[in-house]
């Protein structure tokens, strides 16, 4: 009975799982845009703001091509170029992970290398994918107004394997390192929300305040399946975010408490100096989120000990009156992590714009009463990369990797038997940085180590002069008790065809980021609510994510030619080939005796007057007649006399000149 | 070394040993030598010759292009507009009369037609009016033929108990199969007709054209009346499409150079926070825009577009009126209604190259200036509430009928346009698609001799129209075609350092050759056939011209050349030059003291 019972049951939970999933397709078969901001209170008295806009259009047989919504540039691109997955990104500024958080879904998925990074899926045939990553390339430039065409020769993109999420082939790599981002690449980007930024939370980009702010990076990623021939597929999904990091307006900056500094207060009109007026009218859901992360809510229940239950106050009625923050507005909800084994749990404020108009503006803060210190959690390895060396012919790249203290290794080792922390490094190096892959070599607590042990996979593709960068893809398994780790590669610098030189080559040539993941630490929020779903910021923070960073941008000085060089070498060539072609006929043309006979009949007419007058003397004192001194030994004396004068003359100008400059 | 010593050694024994007058600045014994100036000289001249070489080396690569092939192309295209041939054929049902007659009114009709063309009725892709009109009378029993290729169905029609019955729509298609319109595709051109119906029952005379190549005239007429009628038919109808002087010209084809046209649909909902429309593109587009794209096939390539745009003002203010009860936008300001700062119409990929964008606009106005009408400089309110921007494409305001009603509509829903009124846009669209084309968007043709009816497609165009369009639409290919290969042909004459590709002279070689097909197929009358060839010519002569290495800096100048060789050519030129001149001067004075020796040993 009870077994059929709980067959009965099962058969209801299925027929209802299944109605559900009929209606919730027919339901789904429309365009939704969905608009939302998180705002997170950085530990270094700034602000982090996550705009996050997410079109998506069903399948084209079932949906047809026309859109009320989705932008249509983006769905030709998508069609043209049979793109399976992009994103693009424009940065401005560095993320820095130590400060500002390395292990969180947003860190990992928005912090970006500086300029642009463009990696694109294809779903054509493996010798198309190259055409179409050109011409992919040259519409996204022309779309963007930035310079992406670049990134069309071979040599500025790579193919990554199997370490930049990719296992099909055909996907492509590149970054622009040195692009510079304004307003006129925001502008297009904008473009493609329906509402652009004349309504909803797109409002709030007020171009001055954005572009102020310590770190800046618009990203588009976009998703499709159309090309699928599986049913299941989904459309096309694009999924447009702005990061920014703020720092908050005077508002009560500088004020202390009990000698401590107290965090900054802020709100959405004094970070952006713009307030929200109602949501974009297409949005299906336009939220506003503020999130305290872990090691904050930690913080503040230590702060608040002498009460009972502080998670529940910070949830419930009485968040309102806590002696720490407060807020001006009180949330439409509240939402609770799950506590979690590895990092705590975060809060987020929720906000709802929808009720808001014109007249009732809308605006979200954040107070402080108390001052609070924490600090953001961070990535189990902290990377960065550094040149060594000296001189324009060779020095090497080292990528090092330092504990960055956090107990998060050493929870993860306990469960294996011997414990192995993996580090997946994606190092992409331009061709004239040419680099001895051989040298490789692997630092572990500062002693030198065996690479084949510390490497468990490795692919490098060498570079090609003037066709295809070196690209590097390792696998490193370091011991979980580690506390830094480096890797060293030496390189000689290349020469450059003198018109393959780069505008201001003088200021040095860029190493794109290398990219550092640990695929054994996933990053993502786990809440209990299921329906929380359904709104694709909390459901992107819910996606398992890779904890990834990215390194420095590295300057290399090359070598750089006089560029007036051609130039000057065509004129000095010239001049001496003139000098010697003159020089020879004239040598040809040379009567050597003639020349002799003149120079004889001049010598027999005429002597120099002060020799005749010096002989004529010496005749009388001798007492000797007169006679003409004989010409050669007079053309001597004549010489010899001469170089003596001119000899004199030198060191008397030196004398003169030193004489000058000493007593002045 | 030895001519010098020679002289030497002879002078030293001479000097010491010869008679007293011999001066030795001024004369010389022996002949001077020319060794040197012989050495000199030929390094000069091989300097001379070389120099040739030198130039042939530093030329720049330039493709032979066929440049009197092209100004006989041009001269050809300029000198006498492109003509097609076309046969015009008149039946007159009841008029009685013998061949003699019918030959009779064939040369009234030709003469008729004739006067009409010489007053500025040949416009570019006109018929060449010298082939003869074919002239048939019916008089029930039997028929008199003038000419001899034509197949009228005797009689039918006089017999025929239901003729009166019929409206215009059904006696076009019964027309056409008394015709017997084998398609007109006979060689020689399309084949046009006139058929004039002598009734005593009505009284009017009724002239309609149909939407085949065929029009009618009805009613109580006199013979000299249905001539002139006929030949103003033939010639302002069927040759020129009706045009009215104040229409569009020709030369403003709406076409890409690559003969493709982008027809980009746009919705603009001004302020989506009042309301946001939506329409069912899907079914518009299969149903009404797919058969006119589909007529229009010969003419260019089609592709449709559309989106949905948000948040796009107008750029200009309308104003109140009370006694309309809405909002007034006056023409004057026309100008300003595009607004080409928040309108971000233009981003389509699929438009590449030199395709040519049509925007087609449905502007929904937002609740503070709704509704919105156009008032026309009259005075009048406009009844399309739309506009033409010639060359751009059209913008048609629409109403939402919530603001008529003054009803609250629920913000942040979608609505959609109703099918009706979106049946009504597009058929406006139609209207304006074709005056952008250059028709006439109203069904009547009017002038001196009363008016005509013109029948509609529902396709849009009818079959004359797209004829007439195909013809002027070779004609202007052509001519573009000519006039940017000329100055392609001109620039190149007048760079001469600049670099032609290859391919170049390919894209010029192949231009030329489709231009040619293009003149012949027109000659012979294949209209369709000749349109997509003469496209040809002009997209491959505007490769040509907009070719990237044309465009580049690789423009070798002169002076380059100059800067680069004068370090070299300069010194030495001046070495050997004067090292030339001075041997020359010596031979000669060498010369002279010779002569001067020989004169007094003498």
């Amino acid at each position: 009975m009870s077994l059929f019972k709980s067959n009965f049951l099962l058969f209801l939970v299925l027929l209802f799982t299944t109605t559900a999933c009929v209606s919730i397709a027919a339901d789904e078969l429309n365009e939704e845009f969905t608009e939302a901001l998180l705002l997170r209170p950085l530990p270094d008295r700034k602000v982090l703001a996550h705009f996050h806009f997410q079109s998506s259009v069903p399948p084209t047989p079932s949906y047809g091509r026309h859109h009320h919504i989705f932008p249509k540039s983006i769905y030709q691109l998508v069609h043209k170029f049979q793109v399976r997955e992009m994103e693009l990104s424009f940065t401005q500024g560095r993320w820095n992970y130590e400060r500002w958080g390395g292990y969180d879904p947003i860190s990992s998925g928005n912090a970006k290398p500086p300029g642009v990074e463009l990696w694109a899926d294809f779903d054509v045939p493996g010798n198309q994918v190259d055409d179409s990553w050109k011409n992919l390339t040259h519409a996204l430039s022309g779309l963007f107004c930035a310079s992406i065409n670049f990134l069309e020769h071979s040599t500025t993109y790579s193919a990554p394997q199997w370490n930049f999420r990719s296992f099909s082939g055909k996907l492509r790599y590149g970054t622009l390192p040195r692009e510079a981002v304004c307003t006129e690449n925001l502008t297009p980007w904008l473009k493609l929300l329906p509402c652009r930024d004349k309504g909803g939370l797109s409002a709030l980009m007020d171009r001055p305040s954005i572009y102020r702010g310590y770190y800046h990076s618009q990203r588009l990623h976009l998703k499709s399946d159309e090309f699928d021939t599986s049913k299941s597929s989904s459309g096309i999904v694009l999924e447009q975010t702005l990061t920014v990091v703020l720092q908050p307006n005077s508002l009560g900056t500088g004020e202390t408490l009990s000698g401590k500094m107290l965090q900054p207060s802020w709100s959405l009109d004094s970070l952006f100096g713009r307030k929200v007026r109602g949501k974009c009218s297409l949005s299906k859901s336009s939220n506003v989120y503020v999130q305290f992360e872990q090691n904050l809510v930690s913080e503040l229940k230590n702060l608040w000990k002498s009460e009972e239950s502080t998670s529940e106050i910070l949830i419930h009625e009485g968040f309102q009156k806590n002696p720490i923050f407060e807020m001006p507005s009180s949330p439409k909800r509240v939402i609770k992590e799950v506590k979690n084994l590895r990092t705590g749990e975060s809060i987020l404020y929720e906000f709802s714009v929808e009720d808001y108009d014109e007249y009732e503006q809308f605006d979200v803060g954040l107070r402080w009463k108390m001052p609070v210190i924490w600090s953001s959690q961070q990535a189990p390895l902290r990377a960065s990369r550094f040149l060594m060396g000296s001189g324009n012919e060779r020095g090497a790249i080292a990528i090092s990797l330092k504990s960055s203290g956090s107990n998060i290794v050493q929870r993860a080792g306990r469960e294996g038997k011997e414990c192995r922390l993996r580090v997946d490094i994606f190092q992409v190096v331009p061709w004239y940085v040419k680099v001895y892959y051989h040298t490789l070599e692997v630092f572990v607590d500062g002693h030198l180590q065996s690479t084949i042990d510390n490497i468990e996979k490795i692919r490098v593709s060498p570079s090609e002069d003037k066709v295809s960068p070196g690209l590097m893809e390792v696998v490193l398994g370091l011991p979980c008790s580690v506390k830094s780790a480096a890797l060293t590669l030496e390189f000689d610098k290349g020469f450059l065809h003198i018109d393959e030189y780069p505008p201001d080559a003088n200021q040095g040539f860029d190493i794109p980021s290398a990219i550092v993941s640990f695929a054994d630490f996933q990053t993502n929020m786990s809440f209990d609510d299921v329906s929380l779903k359904s709104l694709p910021i909390l459901s992107k923070l819910q996606e398992r994510s890779q904890v990834l960073s990215y390194t420095e941008v590295l300057l290399v000085p090359l070598t750089t030619p006089d560029f007036s060089m051609p130039y000057n070498v065509i004129t000095i060539t010239c001049t001496v080939f003139a000098l010697y072609f003159g020089s020879l006929l004239n040598a040809l043309r040379r009567r050597v005796g003639e020349e002799e006979r003149l120079l004889n009949r001049k010598a027999g007419n005429k002597t120099g007057p002060l020799a005749l007058m010096l002989s004529k003397l010496s005749a009388k004192l001798r007492g000797r007649p007169w006679e003409p001194p004989e010409p050669p030994s007079s053309t001597q004396s004549n010489s010899n006399y001469k170089l003596i004068a001119k000899v004199v003359l030198v060191a008397g100008v030196a004398a003169a000149w030193q004489f000058y400059f000493n007593t002045s | 070394m030895a001519e010098i010593s020679d002289p030497l050694l002879t002078s030293t024994s001479d000097s010491q040993n010869s008679e007293p007058e011999f001066d030795q600045d001024t004369m010389r014994k022996t002949k001077p030598g020319l060794k040197r100036f012989a050495l000199t000289l030929t390094v000069l001249l091989s300097f001379l010759l070389g120099l040739p070489l030198l130039l042939k080396s530093v030329e720049i690569y330039r493709s032979p292009l066929p440049f009197r092939e092209i100004d006989e192309l041009s001269a050809a295209i300029e000198s006498d507009t492109v003509l097609f041939p076309c046969r015009f054929r008149a039946v007159f049902v009841d008029f009685g009369g013998s061949v003699f007659t019918a030959n009779e009114l064939s040369l009234s009709i030709e003469s008729d037609v004739r006067k009409l063309a010489t007053r500025g009725y040949t416009s570019c892709g006109a018929c060449s009016y010298n082939t003869s009109v074919s002239v048939t009378l019916d008089s029930g029993s039997d028929c008199v033929h003038s000419g001899s290729d034509l197949n009228w169905k005797c009689g039918k029609l006089k017999n025929d108990e239901s003729f009166g019955k019929y409206d215009d729509e059904l006696l076009d298609d019964y027309l056409r199969s008394l015709l017997d319109d084998n398609g007109g595709s006979s060689n020689g051109g399309k084949v046009y007709s006139v058929i004039v119906v002598r009734t005593e029952e009505e009284e009017e005379v009724r002239a309609v054209v149909g939407k085949y190549r065929h029009a009618w005239i009805i009613g109580k007429v006199s013979k000299e009346e249905a001539l002139k009628k006929v030949a103003e038919i033939f010639v302002k109808v069927f040759v020129n499409g009706g045009k009215d002087e104040g229409s569009i010209s020709g030369e403003f084809m709406p076409v890409g150079a690559d003969g493709r046209i982008v027809l980009s649909f746009n919705l603009l909902n001004a302020d989506p926070r009042d309301w946001h429309y939506d329409w069912d593109f899907q079914a518009v587009d299969d149903n009404l825009l797919a058969p006119i794209i589909e007529a229009l096939k010969p003419l260019a390539e089609f592709r449709v577009e559309s989106q949905v745009l948000y948040h796009t003002p107008k750029s200009s203010f309308s104003y109140w009126d009370d006694k309309m009860g809405s909002h007034i936008f006056s023409t004057n300001d026309l100008p300003f209604f595009v607004n080409s700062n928040e309108w971000h119409l233009d981003t389509s990929a699929a438009a590449g190259g030199r395709s040519k964008i049509l925007h087609f606009v449905v502007y929904v106005p937002s609740s503070t200036e709704c509704p919105l009408l156009l008032k026309l400089p009259n005075g009048e309110i406009s009844a399309t509430n739309g506009f033409i921007s010639p060359m751009w494409g059209s913008v048609i305001v629409w109403n939402p009928s919530a603001c008529l009603k003054d009803a609250e509509l629920e913000p942040h829903v979608r609505h959609k346009i109703p099918p009706e009124d979106l049946r009504k846009i597009f058929e406006v669209f139609t209207g304006q698609l074709r005056q952008l084309f250059g028709l006439k968007s109203r069904g009547f043709f009017g002038d001196a001799l009363g008016t005509s009816r013109l029948l509609t497609s529902d396709r849009g165009f009818t079959e004359w129209e797209l004829d007439m369009l195909s013809r002027q639409h070779t004609c202007f290919n052509l001519l573009q075609c000519g006039t940017t290969l000329g100055s392609l042909s001109r620039l190149v004459q007048s760079l001469p350092r600049m670099i032609i590709k290859d391919e170049i002279g390919k894209q010029v070689k192949y231009s030329l050759e489709a231009a040619r097909l293009a003149l012949s197929n027109v000659s012979n009358g294949v209209y369709d056939a000749s349109a997509v060839s003469s496209r040809q010519a002009r997209s491959f002569a505007e490769d040509a011209f907009y070719h990237p290495s044309m465009m580049s800096v690789s423009y070798y100048s002169f002076e380059h050349c100059f800067a680069v060789y004068s370090p070299f050519f300069l010194p030495v030129s001046l070495h050997v030059l004067l090292a030339a001149l001075r041997e020359w001067k010596r031979y000669k004075q060498e010369s002279k003291k010779y002569h001067a020796w020989r004169a007094i040993s003498k």
